[in-house]
């Protein structure tokens, strides 16, 4: 963990009125830069941490811009009441937001009270995470693929840093949400739903629930206008085994989104 | 609804009342090339003719009742025989007296018969005034006119076997209406009457505030249940977009069939009743695009009435649209409206404000460009040298110089006399006067057209070639003029590098301000606008975001071309207050935050802030108390009004084909949301059908 402050970031999206993003209306930051390349991501434009052109029909724009973490701040807090007032709140997604955990830390010291969800991959430093989450109100967590060997084919890392992680929030306490893509095949198959849920129903603290996403066949929109290929390795269009069931027999609360 | 309420719904969709429709209505241009004749008696004729021509059409279970039968006589108004009377003065729009609201609850209360006792006697007492001698005689021959309509209709309610309608119409509308039916069915009538007659875009008020001691009332006496109610309305909701394809407007739909909801009252109460929640249900399961609701909120209005509301803007038709009370009607009262009428403003046609029975307001006497007063300002100042101050001070040079010739050129409005709609109007009876030489209320309203483009022209002006000197002045002009044909990448500076209104920016929002500041300032120099009114500036843009770029037949108002911001010339502006097209704002907050900077006590025509708003909004957990939410911060940044189209298939459709005027639509995509325009065309197919499945 590193003390020096950085003090600013690159975002690729800033989003107000976000209404899928946490509780009430939110305003979400999308940091730019992480550290997976999971096959089925749909912001493909959130990977790399340098600023990229994206080629849309309607012309080419930059997907990328650099922020201090003082105006943003600026910008959060002139907004903080009103968002507070009706429940909202603000969001932190990407890319991998904690990619750029001195950024977001540098961010938080100078908010006014705000309700804070940080949605994560969970591959960061244990240090670095748990420094981030002490200051989050929500996390929304992403799991993917339990054994080891798929997480790194299709996402290119292993998940014992997520999965550590993982322990480290549930130990502390901290109000978490799951959030498991479906992906045909790989994440949806009965064996990683039933390892998923046993593993979060093992922990000390559970989520407030787990959300089941199916994959929308759209995912690789955005590929082409980085001139790059939608390769996900597996059939798009096949129906995603959605199972609520593993889940709640270990207790669960469970939503498909 | 009930399957009798649903069935009338399926038959006015598929228009299956206009069978009983003739083919032609009557002929009145001779009658209007009568010379014998004063206008005010052939107004009168006009309407005992159409009366005439109607034939009455009632249907067995119908509880509501009114089917019009002639269509409009269109070739009218192009008539040298109409024109005469506006030799040398000016009309406006095709001439009749149009966009006001009645006083609905003081005829419901006088009955068409009482209105006629009262004409009787007013006729006696100004007996040594012709004029006002002839106007009375007008008010009887159409209340005559109307009852023997009524009678008709009675007459063929019982030969159907109507026996309850036949019963009803005896009563109304030549009685006072005794009932919540009553009361529907008075308006529905006497509503229709009012469009016979030539009249359009005749708001209905208040409803839920005005109907509820008929609604009380019966309830107390046990004569209605409120789901007996509930199916009235949406009978009457229905039965109002039986004919109104006939009604003209500048596109279809456009008819000013307008209802207001909710609302403070005069003694600081809120006005929300069980009518204002059954009439929200009603619209929400009608869905049909008359009539057009609006909502009256403030800082205090329940979260029952936003989230009701905000059910119906979830259905994608564009409304309801909400006003702010605590903006509105402070700014009413500094406009010279006392604190009562204050409280009981509804809305025109749009959005402008304007008081029931008391208005003969023209709330849209025209527009100033805003973009062509900072474009030819910019181009002048370029071209002959000088500082930004000196391109400000000629931008509101033009604006002052627009806001004068409107105001000269209606100063010489001519209105048609309207002995009818007079009897719906305060004072007109009792005073011998009619409708058309005035109400308590006379002003005239102008909409601001196209102001976050000139704002963004400004500040695209100030930043490139002042504060930065990034580009000499010179070959922005040279752009200007070539459309950009050269030199896209400084038309991409200009779009892309340059502060905007609608993302919060100090200095697009500070520009912004500066233009309605020189607009208000200039409206407010106009003591008398020759009808001994005021002139309103508003913040709307109406149909001007396309007339002012692309130009129209017979606009009064200047065409711009290419502008500065680093808009092509033939592109739309902005509609109302929203950022300009191709700028994208980070959302709702920040475009609230740039329009609340605005003084609203100064801009008391209305107009509102218009958001695009994907219909994904409205799924997924709490989606409606979020949409509520959202409502809740517009009425928090204290601004005036607003509308949001949350996108139907029909407008995506739209996009693909025309995506250069929908650069900022946006679709919720998955887990994402995404530009509907930048997505590829397989993708916008997908997503077109799964809205229209989505319905």
């Amino acid at each position: 963990m590193q003390n020096k402050i950085m003090s600013t970031g690159i975002l690729f999206d800033i989003k107000e009125f976000a209404v899928h993003d946490g509780p009430g209306i939110r305003t979400t930051f999308f940091l730019k830069g992480c550290p997976l390349r999971c096959t089925w991501c749909h912001n493909p434009e959130g990977q790399k941490q340098e600023i990229e052109t994206l080629h849309t029909p309607m012309g080419d724009r930059a997907a990328g811009k650099i922020y201090t973490s003082e105006e943003l701040a600026v910008y959060i807090n002139s907004q903080a009441d009103r968002l507070n007032s009706v429940g909202g709140g603000i969001t932190f997604s990407g890319g991998e937001p904690l990619m750029q955990a001195d950024f977001v830390l540098d961010i938080l010291g100078q908010l006014s009270p705000i309700h804070i969800v940080l949605d994560t991959c969970g591959y960061a430093d244990e240090e670095t995470f748990v420094e981030v989450i002490k200051r989050i109100s929500l996390v929304y967590y992403d799991l993917k693929c339990m054994d080891p060997e798929t997480h790194r084919k299709y996402t290119g890392k292993d998940n014992s840093l997520i999965l550590g992680n993982y322990a480290a929030m549930a130990r502390m306490g901290i109000p978490h949400v799951v959030r498991i893509p479906l992906i045909p095949g790989i994440t949806d198959t009965d064996a990683n739903l039933e390892a998923a849920a046993a593993f979060i129903a093992s922990q000390p603290n559970r989520p407030l629930r787990i959300d089941l996403l199916p994959l929308n066949p759209l995912a690789g929109a955005k590929y082409d206008m980085l001139f790059r290929e939608y390769t996900p390795g597996f059939d798009p269009d096949q129906k995603p085994n959605i199972n609520k069931r593993f889940f709640e027999n270990h207790g669960l609360e469970v939503e498909i989104q | 609804m009930n399957t009798l309420n649903s069935d009338r719904r399926e038959k006015t969709r598929s228009r299956w009342y206009r069978q009983f429709r003739s083919e032609t209505s009557p002929d009145l241009i001779p009658l209007y090339g009568n010379q014998e004749l004063s206008w005010m008696e052939i107004e009168t004729e006009h309407f005992i003719t159409m009366c005439e021509a109607e034939m009455p059409c009632v249907f067995p279970d119908e509880k509501i009742i009114y089917t019009r039968t002639t269509p409009e006589p269109e070739t009218l108004y192009e008539s040298e025989a109409y024109k005469r009377f506006f030799a040398g003065r000016t009309r406006h729009e095709l001439g009749p007296i149009n966009n006001i609201t009645p006083d609905w609850l003081q005829i419901l209360k006088q009955g068409l018969s009482g209105q006629r006792t009262a004409a009787v006697k007013a006729h006696d007492q100004f007996s040594e005034n012709p004029g006002k001698k002839a106007f009375l005689s007008g008010v009887i021959k159409t209340i005559d006119a109307a009852l023997d309509l009524a009678s008709r209709y009675s007459g063929e309610a019982f030969h159907i076997g109507n026996m309850q309608a036949g019963e009803m119409l005896k009563r109304v509308p030549a009685n006072p209406a005794d009932s919540f039916h009553e009361a529907l069915q008075f308006i529905r009538f006497t509503h229709s009457l009012i469009l016979l007659a030539g009249h359009y875009q005749i708001g209905f008020g208040r409803m839920d505030q005005y109907l509820l001691p008929y609604y009380l009332s019966d309830l107390a006496s046990g004569a209605l249940k409120p789901e007996d109610a509930y199916e009235l309305i949406v009978e009457f909701l229905i039965s109002l977009n039986r004919d109104s394809d006939l009604y003209p407007g500048v596109q279809p739909g456009d008819n000013g069939q307008t209802l207001m909801l909710g609302g403070l009252l005069p003694d600081g109460s809120d006005g929300e009743n069980e009518l204002t929640h059954l009439f929200l249900k009603a619209a929400e399961e009608v869905r049909l695009i008359d009539p057009k609701i609006n909502v009256r909120i403030h800082a205090d209005t329940s979260q029952e009435l936003l989230e009701a509301a905000v059910r119906l803007n979830r259905q994608g038709f564009g409304f309801p649209q909400y006003s702010n009370d605590d903006v509105v009607i402070p700014a009413l009262t500094a406009h010279g409206y006392s604190r009562e009428d204050a409280y009981d403003y509804s809305v025109a046609a749009c959005w402008e404000f304007i008081i029931p029975g008391k208005g003969m307001e023209v709330v849209n006497i025209g527009a100033v460009s805003f973009p062509y007063a900072a474009d030819s300002a910019v181009r002048h100042v370029l071209e002959h040298g000088g500082t930004f101050a000196d391109i400000l001070e000629r931008a509101e040079r033009s604006i002052e110089e627009q806001v004068d010739a409107l105001v000269k050129t209606y100063s010489k409005l001519a209105l048609p006399p309207a002995p009818f709609l007079s009897i719906f109007m305060e004072g007109c009876i009792g005073n011998g006067t009619d409708l058309s030489e005035g109400l308590t209320y006379n002003n005239y309203g102008i909409h601001g057209a196209g102001s976050s483009n000139a704002a963004d022209a400004l500040s695209a002006v100030k930043h490139f070639i002042y504060d930065t000197q990034e580009f000499e002045a010179s070959e922005l002009l040279d752009a200007l003029e070539t459309d950009f044909r050269e030199n896209e990448p400084l038309r991409l500076k200009l779009m892309n590098h340059a502060g905007k209104v609608g993302l919060n920016d100090e200095t697009a929002d500070g520009l912004l301000f500066h233009l309605f500041s020189a607009f208000s300032h200039n409206c407010e120099k106009v003591k008398n606008n020759g009808r001994g009114g005021l002139i309103r500036p508003g913040t709307g843009s109406a149909m001007y975001y396309i007339w002012l770029a692309q130009g129209e037949d017979q606009m009064r108002e200047p065409v711009v071309k290419t502008t500065a911001e680093g808009r092509h010339a033939g592109q739309p502006l902005g509609a109302n207050l929203s950022p300009s097209p191709g700028v994208r704002p980070y959302g709702p907050f920040s475009v609230f935050n740039s329009f609340a900077k605005l003084d609203y006590s100064a801009l008391c025509n209305g107009g509102p802030i218009t958001l695009e708003l994907s219909s994904s909004v409205f799924r997924g957990t709490d989606a409606i108390k979020k949409a509520a939410d959202l409502i809740r911060l517009f009425v928090q940044t204290g601004n005036q009004q607003l509308q949001m189209n949350c996108v139907s298939p029909e407008t995506l459709l739209e996009a693909r084909e025309f995506p250069e005027k929908y650069p900022d639509l946006v679709v919720r995509v998955w887990g994402w949301s995404g530009y509907f325009c930048e997505l590829s065309p397989e993708y916008q197919e997908q997503i077109i059908q799964r809205h229209i499945f989505a319905l």
